[in-house]
């Protein structure tokens, strides 16, 4: 997947344009039905998606912004307005910062392991195989198991006393992990949840990457005596580098919204007596449904989450886009740097500059989604 | 620019073949094979994703004493896996055959939905030029960083006065456009189809629509099969949106698996076979499409 | 209060009214799926209706009870809807008042916990105060769901009165009596305090592997139930200072120094697989036991033989949950459902109902009901649940009273026994930490 590929020019010829280059081949109404057609249809194919999102996915927004600036019980509905009171009260909770530490520490457990698996596991199938849909059906199984099930499934596997995996660690004669009870542990158990489920999924787009990589490349690494580890680290990987920092992004986003795993690892939900794996959706969540009911503050913290994955993902921007760039050059660069130059030469005189290149790519945001699978 | 004329037709499949011989795989095939080790590291990693999945069986044909007593009650299922599945099939709190009906209708529709409308949208942004493209897009990308978690009041409302509380629309509607679908349309196709097509089926005299239609959706069709994919596992496993709108009469599976909870007892074996019983459609799906798919998502394979 | 909820709900009509053209002008083609529940208008007379009674685990209504309502009311079809569990059930209830109350079942069932948050707003929910039906139920029962204006918010089902239930073969191992009167003696008879249960504690334990009870949290939840305002001050409403709140600091002592010190507590969190397992590893002798318990040791400990009731608790008698059915303000057919409700809570259904399900009456006369009275649990060796759940419900004197920050702060000191019993903290800073999130309440 080409995404956050370097700012490609808006397209300056797509059909008869007013001032476009080439000169009208029909006249009269045909011809303003034409122009109506290349003005209007952009708008039109655009428009499904955003008439469907406003609905489902703005108006909840504005929605919880609006609320966020009033005092707002959930049950007893639209209070004061108390301007950015909730958010200064949010800012002052020791819980709200310790689930800020949790999540990033769970993120981290997940994202690298994730990311670096996947990449493996995707090296290792993009060989001439036998069978090899078979294998690569085999990594994606886990993606179509509901997080429901992972959750109940994991839960029996990392009970503390009695469960499989501390039974396991028992033969090698590695004392039994308090998986609820140790912080990090607590966390390293979360993040293999997440890991099980997303690592063939994310392998899979790292294969579908590494599948175009062109074989003429190879075959020059070869001549020049390359290895296939030093192929896969002077070819692949800087070949495959857009789809690495899509999937970097793709699990961050995901990773900074954990709930479902949370809920489920024990029988309360909030991340054990000291909070100790509690994420901050998770205390959004407990702010607004739990005992304190205060949709004003969840509503806040929502945002104030938000505002955080935005600077995460413009953070997470920049670097790649310096490492994009200051990569070697590869000959799909030059070509798509060709291909620009051509672009530009041919809009010459047209007016305005390339379009802002988009903010970093999270994940489908249906409000009506498991949170697992919004990455 | 392109001079030559062609159909609109022959652009599509010129797409795809320029797509095709971009990435240059076909003779990869004279490679040679792996060693051992290969399918040693494969085997395991096939294993650990397995064994949960293949967990629920051992657990589904144990009983709930053992169960309490062994990590691993048994390591070879046996035929009382059978009896879970038969109180699943019978029981009269659990709809399953219409949660089935549900599930697949829901997963279909949105599948098909987010599909379409995402390379809409997608191609749109991708290669057409409207005023505040940039702008528009750079809004749909930051909307998916937003907890929604809280949006579900809202939309609860929305749903509610719609008068679509317990029906099927109100877990469909929501889902059938994704921010996510439109971004990786609008990558892939940015990357995938050349100006050149399009230009060619313009300069033909093919409108908009046909040029998206014969140009650009054959392009699009490996990035959309793997979207499709997507939102079809993303429904049908989804579980706290249609545990709000739905009801236990008219179900989709999660729910179901859910309902074989109860508050202070957890029949493990029970809900093992239900898990089992829930993934079950998805694996018989992947058999059966799943070359395709997994031949379709390859063939998507973009250029990093 | 009421002018802002009708202000918002102004706002949203307007907001969903711009968003329903929309949907509209998509022209989505409708789905599939079943429409339930049209039954809008008035009820008056014999207009065919239908109401809806949504409820959780098992409240044992079943098909045929229920039909039993369309003969007597030919124009009423009743429908359940029925949650696997209390806390879907919640979420539910609260998503659906917090959207204005927009598909509600006609009755919503609760449980008593959800209470305190729930009359805060009493009119979300209709008065269902009724001079007819005065002395139907336990006094504390009632006075449960009754806001201080007098307003009665649900009528009673279940309750919880809890016994102790012990395991016998492992009384018997560690040379302690068996016969559940006797150990009812043992812990103290009549005049039970925690001291006698947890100094029987200390004597079985020196002579056992296992231990006295599964964690310190449902044990200091008996203690607490037995202080009539254990956080708020009943009269204002007002939570107290945690920090000088001694009741509760020595009951926080008291249940440590047993669970921990003296070594008596399993440390193994209820409701954790580990817990679950712990029935058939012989985690534990004995257990706080409210009639709902019972049946969730049977099948937890499926095959563990020596399970048995004894009619007897430390500090006096104590509720442990129960429910209560509501009926929603916003309902088409209050009136009607309000007739169900108080049906579906007569002596003579919840009789049936604990036949059923188990779940014990709150209702006097059924608790006198031969039914009740008869019934033995033979899980628990043919133990008469009936009369010992009977005796205990009747040693209780009242309902503690639990404002709306109750379980906010109730919360705070669980996390923080947990923190010591199961995660091995210091004790005195883990209290710490419980004035540390009583602090952050913003109380």
């Amino acid at each position: 997947m080409a995404v956050l590929s370097p700012t490609q020019p808006t397209h300056r010829r797509g059909g008869r344009g007013a001032s476009g280059p080439r000169p009208p081949r029909r006249v009269g109404f045909s011809q303003r039905l034409g122009r109506w057609d290349v003005k209007l249809s952009p708008y039109l194919y655009i428009s499904p998606f955003f008439l469907l999102f406003a609905l489902t996915g703005l108006f909840p927004l504005g929605y919880t912004a609006f609320v966020s600036l009033h005092e707002w019980n959930l049950l007893g509905g639209q209070g004061e307005f108390v301007g950015l009171e909730n958010f200064s009260a949010v800012l002052a909770q020791p819980v709200f910062w310790k689930s800020l530490v949790n999540t990033f520490s769970i993120f981290v457990f997940s994202s690298i392991p994730q990311v670096l698996l996947a990449i493996t596991i995707a090296a290792l199938l993009d060989q001439n195989l036998r069978a090899a849909t078979f294998w690569r059906m085999g990594v994606l199984i886990p993606y179509v198991v509901a997080p429901v099930a992972v959750s109940m499934i994991f839960g029996r596997l990392f009970a503390d006393q009695y469960g499989l995996i501390n039974e396991l660690l028992g033969i090698v004669g590695i004392d039994p992990v308090g998986w609820h009870s140790d912080r990090i542990a607590s966390h390293v158990a979360i993040a293999s949840m997440v890991n099980f489920r997303w690592t063939g999924y994310n392998a899979l787009i790292f294969l579908a990457a590494m599948q175009a990589v062109p074989r003429e490349l190879y075959e020059a690494a070869v001549i020049d005596g390359a290895g296939r580890v030093r192929q896969f680290f002077s070819v692949t990987v800087p070949q495959i580098r857009a789809t690495i920092i899509f999937i970097v992004i793709t699990s961050t986003i995901g990773g900074l919204q954990i709930f479902d795993e949370v809920r489920m690892f024990d029988s309360t939900g909030l991340g054990g007596a000291n909070r100790d794996w509690m994420t901050t959706v998770v205390y959004l969540y407990d702010v607004a449904w739990g005992n304190q009911k205060d949709f004003g503050r969840a509503a806040a913290v929502a945002w104030l989450l938000f505002l955080l994955i935005v600077l995460i993902g413009m953070v997470n921007f920049l670097i790649t886009r310096r490492i994009s760039t200051s990569g070697p050059k590869a000959p799909a660069v030059s070509r798509r740097h060709t291909r620009r130059l051509l672009a530009q030469a041919r809009a010459a005189g047209g007016a305005g500059t390339a379009p802002p290149t988009p903010a970093p790519a999270p994940a489908p945001t249906d409000p009506t989604t498991d949170r697992e699978d919004r990455r | 620019m392109s001079s030559v004329a062609v159909t609109a037709q022959t652009a599509g499949k010129r797409a795809a073949r320029a797509a095709a011989k971009r990435r240059g795989r076909g003779t990869r095939s004279a490679q040679r094979r792996p060693g051992r080790l290969t399918y040693i590291l494969l085997g395991t990693v096939l294993l650990i994703s397995m064994f949960p999945l293949y967990f629920t069986l051992l657990l589904g044909s144990s009983d709930p004493v053992t169960i309490a007593q062994e990590a691993v009650p048994q390591w070879l299922p046996d035929a009382s896996l059978f009896q879970q599945f038969a109180t699943v099939f019978e029981s009269d709190r659990i709809n399953f055959w219409k949660a089935l009906t549900n599930s697949v209708i829901i997963a279909v529709v949105t599948a098909a939905s987010v599909v379409l409308f995402s390379t809409l949208a997608g191609y749109s942004f991708a290669k057409l030029r409207f005023r505040g493209r940039g702008p528009l897009l750079v809004f749909v990308i930051a909307t998916m960083a937003v907890p929604t978690q809280l949006g579900v009041i809202p939309l609860y409302i929305l749903m509610s006065d719609l008068d679509w509380i317990g029906k099927l629309q109100a877990v469909i509607v929501p889902g059938l456009v994704t921010a996510f679908g439109v971004f990786w349309m609008t990558q892939y196709l940015s990357e995938a189809l050349p100006y050149e097509l399009i230009e060619a089926a313009r300069v033909d005299g093919a409108s908009m629509i046909r040029t998206f239609w014969s140009v650009a959706l054959p392009a699009a069709r490996p990035a959309a099969a793997m979207l499709g994919l997507f939102t079809f596992v993303q429904q049908w496993t989804n579980y706290f949106w249609p545990s709000i709108v739905l009801n236990s009469e008219n179900p989709t599976l999660p729910l179901v698996v859910k309902s074989l909870q109860a508050n202070f007892f957890v029949d493990y074996s029970l809900v093992m076979g239900g898990i089992f019983l829930v993934t079950l459609p998805l694996l018989v799906i992947f058999v059966f499409v799943g070359r395709q798919l997994v031949a379709g998502i390859m063939a998507g394979a973009v250029k990093g | 209060m009421l002018d802002s909820t009708r202000r918002t709900r102004r706002t949203r009509r307007a907001v969903a009214a711009t968003a329903g053209v929309t949907t509209l002008a998509l022209t989505l083609a409708a789905c599939g799926g079943d429409s339930e529940g049209a039954d809008d208008g008035a009820t008056s007379g014999d207009e065919e209706i239908t109401l809806t009674v949504a409820t959780f685990n098992q409240f044992g209504y079943t098909d045929e009870l229920l039909a039993a309502y369309t003969e007597e009311h030919p124009n009423v079809t009743v429908k359940q809807v029925t949650a696997a569990k209390s806390e879907d059930a919640r979420n539910n209830l609260t998503t659906k008042l917090a959207a204005g109350g927009e598909g509600l079942a006609d009755i919503e069932a609760i449980e008593v916990d959800w209470l305190p948050e729930l009359m805060e707003f009493p009119d979300l929910f209709e008065d269902l105060a009724d001079p007819e039906l005065e002395g139907r139920w336990l006094d504390w029962k009632v006075q449960q769901a009754s806001t201080p204006d007098g307003k009665l918010l649900g009528y009673g089902t279940d309750i919880g009165p809890s016994a102790i239930c012990y395991r016998a073969d492992l009384f018997k191992k560690a040379g302690l009596p068996t016969d559940r009167e006797k150990v009812a003696e043992l812990l103290g008879g009549e005049d039970a305090t925690w001291d006698d249960y947890f100094a029987a504690g200390k004597k079985f334990v020196a002579k056992s592997d296992a231990a006295w009870f599964d964690s310190a949290t449902p044990t200091y939840q008996g203690m607490v139930n037995q202080l009539p305002a254990a956080y708020e001050d009943p009269e204002t409403g007002e939570p107290k200072d945690l920090e000088s709140n001694t009741e509760i600091r020595d009951l926080y002592d008291q249940v440590l120094a047993a669970s921990v010190d003296d070594e008596l507590s399993a440390g193994l969190k209820q409701w954790e697989e580990d817990w679950t397992a712990g029935f058939q590893n012989n985690a534990w002798a004995t257990m706080i036991c409210p009639p709902w318990m019972t049946a969730s040791i049977e099948q937890n400990a499926g095959g563990v033989e020596g399970w048995d009731v004894a009619d007897v608790f430390p500090g006096g008698g104590v509720n442990w949950g129960g429910s209560f059915l509501t009926v929603p303000a916003s309902g088409p057919n209050t009136e009607a459902a309000k007739e169900l409700a108080a049906w579906l809570t007569s002596p003579e259904i919840q009789t049936k109902a604990y036949e059923n399900a188990n779940t014990f009456p709150s209702q006097v006369e059924a608790q006198a009901s031969e039914a009740v009275q008869t019934s033995v649990n033979d899980f628990f060796n043919d133990a008469p649940v009936g009369p010992i759940f009977s005796a205990r419900a009747e040693a209780i004197e009242g309902a503690p009273y639990k404002g709306k920050n109750y379980f906010a702060i109730h919360q705070g000191v669980q996390d923080a026994l947990e923190r010591v019993d199961i995660g091995g903290d210091d004790p005195e800073e883990s209290w710490k930490g419980a004035l540390d999130t009583y602090a952050s309440l913003g109380l």
